[in-house]
């Protein structure tokens, strides 16, 4: 017995050892941004890896608010007060991917109950094309899609961004299958009380479905700040570039500045990184929640 | 915290609002766009306004500006013409303006801007390339420069190679750099300088470097085919494969390369020009002096790439704004601010005499860029006009990558210069 | 799956109910027809044409041409070839890696367990740009850290150029894509085997079953509706790797890391051929909806 105890020991102390060394390596790219957004380009760019900055310098994020302005906001002929570009293309961020989550929760959470609770004709050919949707790379889409948002007059809008976001089907197919949880017998009783479609959903199927409504909120936010493909395409002038697109076109002509790329980085990543760690809980009990049921 | 989320929310709401369509009525005065690539300070925004609002403050047309970055600046302007929203103005050289937009039919012809004196007064070469064939003018030409190499000299010294290049002249032959770069290499030990081929950006030095070592050519004379499938140009590629001090890397294009130039780890970089030269006070991040250098030839006497960079028009279909557009060329190219736009650039200006001023003087008191005078002298043809050249420069560094793999270099050769001259027969 | 209860509805109320259906259907289909499937027809369009960026030329009808020079195109093949090895090697591999973190990790304290969630989750979060910006330098033939700590643990003899050498530059572009796809397979495979009904595979110990017997099965069979699941999740991400390959190697060396992603992209922004990229989109979308169906179909048959 004591044998087996000590194998089984050994086995926990190796695993633990592997599992360590990987947490490093998954670890590293964030340690590297954060480090090196202070350290000069020279340590940066140096042939053997510098591993603390020797002084912690501020140059790359001074470089990084003081190389573009923009104004805060612009409505009609108004302008704001001029601000960093770095500082307008966070909030860009933020806006697009704030509207897009809370576009997708809604639109998404509504289409998923009908799906699973409800019949009409044509369901299961919609669901088909959800599903061959669901996979979709957007690159397949690309020309078509800067055409029509050409035509509707969105290109280089944030809206640009947003809509396709909003439009793919995978929220939908996500909420199905958290609706499809909900007991049958709660919306009959709820109908049987005599409230109506809009009341049902409201009072019986979005309490239920709230921790999957909260895992596809992540899921959408982190998704759509970090589609630099739709951005890089649909988005153009400085006012409306978001974090990652702006850091970009500061880089001088055949040359790169590591340091002001890791400032961005970091700017860009903190923020994320902090709603996540916040909403961590609820997100994982969310996200487990809708999968378990196949 | 509570205040704070409060103001952020109100933000958003305002911003959405803008973002919700407001972009018609936003602008109300008279106002163009330019879209500017990194042409020197023509990338830094403190620099570019100081420009613009001067032309601004004398027409009363505000400009503004948006910057590009060779790493994803064609894919832009291609999307936003895609979406017919395409900028008023752009900056940059006839390789995309006259051989790219404006062979495709986007860019508005400047020929009515340009009378006999400014004809005489532009550099007759600059000129011809800015001009296509049947007299349009899509590109109004504001500077120019001779692209080069850069050495690390301190390295060529205590490798024992400093005697193959000729300070004076800034030239070295091909049996001399060869002889430098094996000295270098038995030193270090490791391979000194780089063929990149990770993408376009910085292949001027690949195509020089290639074409000068035996005398090989891009294209022909008159420009309507690319020729880099000959045989002095196979020899060049073979040469460089089997350097062992010499890499192809497809890993690295030439921004990288000039990093790993600056650090230390090659001692030459083929993608260099009078723009780097001044920073870092001529030094690598190490201290050692760094000299630019003409391209090897066999006689020395190398055919420079030049680079020429300008202002081209698109046509949006907005006569007013066309005409804002050549007020703005004819300002910055022709007019009081000349010299100022060309310092900006940080190269050499197009024309002596701009706006009736003389500006051959602007850069007398600066002891760097007269000495890279000596480079001008080797300027060659200005081939990247010729039909089908974005095509053809991505046929280039595909061809690269494929020698480098080790397939065979005549056979990878002829197949992308095939490609390539498909699309320029494609083109006419 | 659940069903509504078969009651005699009449045709009124069968009608109400598509009604109402649609109602609850309509935002997301405007958005979902509207950007995604109005854009997939418009691209099955364009596809039958001869189209580009010229002004000057307007476009040409030349019916399949396009799609019959698909299959003569060596690089279109490699693209074809290297994507379904991308999603072919990820999806196993990020299920089979995730679900050993998480029974690694399931049983540990909760606070390292968070820890441990939280960290294989960064890459995902941390941004795909500066991931990506991050392992380019690391890769890096002169002075990445790869060569620096594998040379210094004498892996390696001499520098190798990850990314540069046709033969490591698609499994470098792999290892990235899966650093950022096993964060949420992990979490949800730990909150699976933590409901695993235990009380089974005590029984099973008194019988004396290993415990791969255990795993297989008791475990396995419980966590099958997860590893499905993360069967298709892996599967979308897999072919949202557009953005490595543009920032790191843009579809080289020699075509090594080519993918029909890229290659549509490609094809439209540097050789100006819309038609033919589009004619690329929608083999490539076929290919996947093929591959969603079979998978869907699986998941059925469960």
């Amino acid at each position: 017995m004591s044998l087996k105890n000590e194998r089984k020991g050994a086995y926990y102390i190796v695993t633990l050892v592997i599992i360590i060394i990987l947490a490093v390596l998954f670890t590293f790219p964030l340690y590297w941004i954060l480090t090196g957004a202070f350290k000069t380009s020279r340590e940066i760019n140096s042939t053997s890896p510098v591993w603390w900055p020797s002084k912690f310098v501020t140059e790359n994020f001074a470089k990084l608010f003081s190389k573009r302005s923009a104004p805060l906001f612009e409505i009609g002929g108004l302008q704001g007060p001029t601000i960093p570009g770095a500082i307008r293309w966070l909030l860009n961020t933020v806006l697009m991917a704030v509207i897009a989550m809370i576009l997708t929760c809604i639109t998404a959470a509504m289409a998923g109950y009908a799906l699973a609770k409800k019949r009409f004709v044509g369901k299961a050919t919609l669901f088909a094309l959800i599903v061959c949707a669901m996979a979709l790379p957007k690159q397949v889409i690309l020309i078509p899609l800067i055409r029509e948002m050409s035509a509707l007059g969105l290109y280089d809008k944030l809206w640009a961004v947003i809509f396709p976001t909003v439009g793919w089907p995978f929220g939908v197919f996500l909420m199905k299958q958290f609706s499809e949880g909900v007991p049958n017998e709660m919306i009959e009783a709820s109908r049987i009380d005599g409230a109506g479609e809009a009341r049902t959903f409201v009072q019986i199927i979005v309490p239920m479905i709230k921790p999957g409504i909260g895992a596809l909120a992540i899921f959408t936010f982190i998704n759509s700040w970090n589609d630099y493909f739709m951005q890089l395409i649909m988005l153009s002038k400085t006012n409306n570039l978001t974090i990652s697109l702006g850091i970009a076109t500061m880089q001088a002509e055949n040359s790169t500045d590591f340091g002001l790329i890791m400032a961005g980085a970091a700017l860009a990543s903190v923020p994320i990184i902090i709603v996540f760690l916040v909403f961590q809980k609820y997100f994982t009990k969310g996200i487990t929640m809708g999968a378990v049921k196949g | 915290m509570k205040k704070l989320s409060i103001v952020l929310l109100i933000l958003m709401v305002m911003m959405a609002a803008f973002a919700n369509g407001a972009k018609e009525q936003a602008t109300p005065s008279k106002s163009i766009s330019l879209w500017t690539y990194p042409i020197g300070g023509w990338g830094d925004d403190a620099k570019v306004k100081a420009l613009t609002d001067a032309f601004t403050a004398e027409t009363g047309i505000k400009v503004e500006v948006q910057y590009l970055t060779y790493a994803d600046g064609d894919d832009k302007v291609n999307t936003a013409i895609a979406a017919k929203q395409a900028p008023d103005l752009i900056m940059e050289g006839p390789e995309r303006l006259v051989a790219n937009w404006g062979a495709k039919g986007y860019l508005v012809d400047m020929a009515d801007l340009l009378d006999a004196g400014d004809r005489a007064e532009l550099n007759q070469a600059t000129l011809k390339a800015c001009l296509t064939a049947d007299g349009k003018l899509y590109e109004y030409p504001l500077v120019m420069t001779a692209h080069c190499m850069a050495i690390n000299l301190d390295a060529f010294k205590a490798a024992g190679a400093d005697k193959y290049v000729n300070l004076t002249t800034r030239t070295w032959t091909t049996d001399d750099f060869i002889k430098a770069v094996d000295a270098l290499y038995k030193y270090y030990k490791a391979p000194v300088g780089a063929v990149f081929c990770g993408g376009q950006g910085g292949d001027q030095g690949t195509r020089v470097l290639v074409n000068s070592l035996y005398g090989g050519t891009f294209t022909d004379a008159a420009h309507t085919k690319y020729t880099w499938d000959s045989p002095e140009n196979v020899k060049a590629l073979k040469q460089l494969y089997e350097m062992p001090g010499i890499v192809y890397d497809p890993a690295i294009a030439g921004g990288d390369e000039i990093n790993l130039f600056r650090n230390g780890t090659f001692k030459m970089a083929f993608c260099w020009n009078i723009a780097q030269q001044p920073l870092n006070d001529q030094k690598t991040d190490a201290g050692e002096q760094i000299v630019f250098m003409s391209f090897p030839a066999q006689n020395g006497v190398a055919q420079l790439n030049g680079g020429i960079w300008g202002f081209g028009i698109f046509d949006n279909g907005d006569a007013e704004k066309i005409e804002w557009a050549k007020q703005f060329v004819k300002f910055m190219c022709d007019g009081p601010k000349t010299a100022d736009a060309v310092k900006t650039a940080n190269y050499f200006a197009v024309r002596d005499v701009a706006g009736g001023q003389d500006i051959s003087k602007i850069w007398a008191d600066d002891a760097t860029m007269n000495e890279y005078n000596v480079l001008m002298q080797y300027l060659g043809d200005y081939y990247q006009v010729t039909t089908g050249w974005a095509t053809a420069r991505t046929c280039w560094w595909n061809m690269l990558q494929a020698v480098g793999a080790g397939n065979d270099i005549a056979a990878s050769v002829a197949k992308f210069a095939a490609d390539a001259n498909a699309a320029a027969a494609a083109g006419k | 799956m659940a069903q509504i209860r078969k009651s005699p509805l009449t045709r009124r109320l069968r009608r109400q109910e598509t009604v109402s259906s649609y109602l609850f259907l309509l935002p997301s289909l405007v958005f979902f027809l509207g950007f995604v499937i109005l854009p997939m027809a418009l691209c099955l369009f364009t596809s039958f044409f001869d189209s580009n960026l010229n002004a000057t030329t307007p476009d040409r009808f030349i019916g399949l041409q396009n799609y019959a020079e698909l299959w003569k195109d060596p690089v279109f093949i490699k693209g074809l070839k290297n994507t379904l090895i991308i999603v072919v090697v990820s999806v196993p591999v990020v299920t089979a890696f995730s679900l050993w973190i998480a029974s690694a990790i399931y049983k540990m304290k909760e606070w390292m367990l968070s820890a441990f969630r939280c960290i294989f989750y960064l890459p995902v979060v941390t941004g795909s740009v500066a991931v990506t910006v991050v392992w380019k330098w690391m890769y890096n033939n002169y002075y990445g850290v790869l060569n620096y700590v594998f040379k210094g643990l004498g892996i390696i003899e001499t520098n190798v150029n990850w990314l540069g050498n046709p033969s490591t530059a698609l499994w470098c572009i792999i290892v990235i894509l899966l650093t950022t796809s096993v964060g949420q397979p992990i979490v949800l495979y730990v909150s699976a085997l933590s409901n695993v009904d235990t009380s089974l595979i005590e029984a099973g110990e008194v019988d004396g079953t290993t415990k791969f017997q255990n795993f297989w099965k008791i475990k396995w069979p419980q966590i099958m509706p997860t590893t499905l699941y993360i069967v298709v999740i892996t599967t979308i991400n897999s072919f949202q790797c557009f953005a490595l390959i543009q920032l790191l190697t843009s579809g080289g060396p020699n075509n090594a890391t080519q993918t029909v992603m890229y290659y549509i992209y490609y094809t439209a922004f540097k050789l100006y051929r819309f038609g033919y990229g589009n004619a690329m989109g929608i083999i490539l979308a076929l290919f996947i909806a093929a591959l969603s169906a079979v998978q869907f179909y699986v998941a059925k048959e469960r």
